[in-house]
């Protein structure tokens, strides 16, 4: 019980500190980073969610696009190396697990007549 | 050149595809609902919470196997090309279904005790040293925390603030997603089933995502390995056509854009600057290509969007050898002026496909 409080507990004040962070960037930070962005208003409730789940990643970016750290090439370069990985990862888990699975099947006693172990306290 | 962001940039393509996967969603929980119990083996006395429970689960399921189909397919057959498009409605829809799953069992199996029903989830069963009556549901949660992860990240803006390498890494999330629904599955309902046509129906769906992006790979690794070393090869000459691209795929996984301007070759990246969007399914119009999706424009010689504009894409060198179009896959500084490179014989305004 204690572990399980505790991991909402997590989940609770990970979700206030991505609202804080929310508040911050989708009023301040936004205009500052990206001119499409300024005089846009109506988007910007969409993005709440993100900003409430992975708000570590996006005070990263943040601070990398205002101290201009990225090189400028990182943007272009495709992401295609950890494909075949998590493709053949992703198979042998699945295939793994399912027969896993299927192996620990209990088979339900249907068709067995009902037996009555004892007469009962009435008989 | 700004094209500000919108919450939705919906066109006649979107509204259609929208309408037909809803119709689909609601077409598939009313069959599984009100036509198939007794073919499911669901027709025993199980509350309506159970049984609405499992129908937006299975949908789930089936809408996360549909849209880890289609990328593959779409990379096999170009066919597939125009349901990919639109993906991202498909996956904030299946992250809508996967959530209501959620909340019919949780509003109902851990929700009538004096402990919060959030506890009660990772607490009622932590049976973790075992395979039978392993607490299944920690998989769920997983998939679940992924989907909305992918889906709350799937607006244009953070395709451009996170950078496609950042977002594409974080969207691998999907394969681990998959992984944990067929986990969720395999040791959760398929445990209970005492039907095979749903065991077969899980399988089958799993076992084409497995085979259609193995086939993908392996397709994609042999023509990376083709391409592998100092000048990568496009297409022959004779492929090109007067105003339009042909779209190169380097050793690396980049695309590069080949145009064929007033018979000269220039290259440049595949990635607007503004929201990456394939510049080179954008046609040349007055020496500038036109981005498909907002209209950016750019110089195919310098990577320049026209002054008063600003927005600039990295250029790449182009040779031809023999017969081949070749291009260097060492990117140039966004901006760069490459000289274009003439093609021997300029094809008729015709030209030819490939």
């Amino acid at each position: 019980m204690d572990v399980a409080q505790a991991l909402v507990m997590g989940m609770q004040t990970w979700g206030i500190v991505g609202a804080l962070v929310a508040a911050v960037f989708l009023t301040i930070g936004i205009d500052r980073i990206d001119e499409d962005a300024r005089g846009a208003y109506a988007f910007r409730p969409l993005l709440i969610p993100a900003v409430l789940l992975i708000w570590p990643i996006i005070l990263w970016r943040w601070w990398q696009i205002e101290s201009e750290r990225a090189a400028w090439a990182a943007r272009y370069r495709a992401v295609r190396a950890p494909y075949g990985l998590a493709v053949c990862l992703m198979s042998i888990g699945i295939v793994v697990i399912v027969f896993t699975g299927l192996s620990v099947r209990q088979t339900w006693p249907a068709g067995i007549a009902p037996v009555q172990l004892t007469k009962g306290a009435s008989q | 050149m700004s094209v500000k962001y919108t919450p939705v940039q919906w066109n006649r393509n979107k509204w259609i595809y929208d309408a037909v996967m809803l119709a689909g969603v609601a077409a598939f929980l009313w069959v599984f609902l009100y036509v198939t119990p007794e073919v499911l083996n669901h027709d025993r006395a199980i509350n309506p919470q159970i049984h609405n429970a499992r129908a937006f689960g299975a949908c789930a399921f089936v809408m996360l196997t549909v849209i880890l189909c289609i990328g593959p397919a779409a990379r096999l057959d170009k066919r597939f090309l125009p349901l990919l498009y639109n993906r991202r409605h498909f996956g904030v829809m299946t992250a809508f279904v996967a959530i209501t799953h959620a909340g019919y069992i949780l509003n109902w199996y851990f929700n009538f005790s004096s402990s919060d029903k959030y506890v009660g989830l990772l607490y009622a069963n932590s049976s973790f040293g075992q395979i039978a009556g392993f607490p299944f549901e920690i998989f769920g949660i997983f998939a679940l925390v992924c989907l909305l992860i992918l889906a709350a990240t799937s607006h244009d803006f953070w395709l451009k603030f996170l950078t496609p390498p950042v977002w594409k890494r974080l969207h691998y999330l999907i394969y681990a997603a998959y992984f944990s629904v067929a986990a969720h599955v395999s040791l959760g309902i398929l445990q209970d089933q005492q039907n095979h046509l749903f065991t077969v129906v899980f399988m089958l769906g799993a076992a084409a995502v497995i085979v259609l992006h193995i086939a993908a790979w392996l397709s994609e690794r042999g023509e990376a390995a083709a391409k592998d070393g100092a000048w990568a090869k496009v297409a022959p000459v004779g492929a090109f056509r007067d105003g339009y691209a042909k779209i190169a795929k380097l050793a690396n996984g980049d695309r590069v854009a080949v145009y064929l301007m007033e018979g000269k070759l220039s290259a440049i990246s595949n990635a607007c600057a503004h929201q990456n969007g394939p510049l080179g399914e954008g046609k040349i119009i007055d020496c500038l290509v036109t981005c498909p999706w907002h209209g950016f424009q750019y110089d195919v010689r310098s990577g320049r969007s026209p002054a008063p504009f600003t927005e600039m894409v990295p250029t790449y060198r182009v040779r031809i050898e023999g017969d081949m179009v070749e291009v260097h896959p060492d990117a140039n500084p966004p901006g760069t002026y490459v000289e274009p490179v003439p093609i021997p014989t300029p094809p008729s305004s015709e030209g030819v496909t490939a």
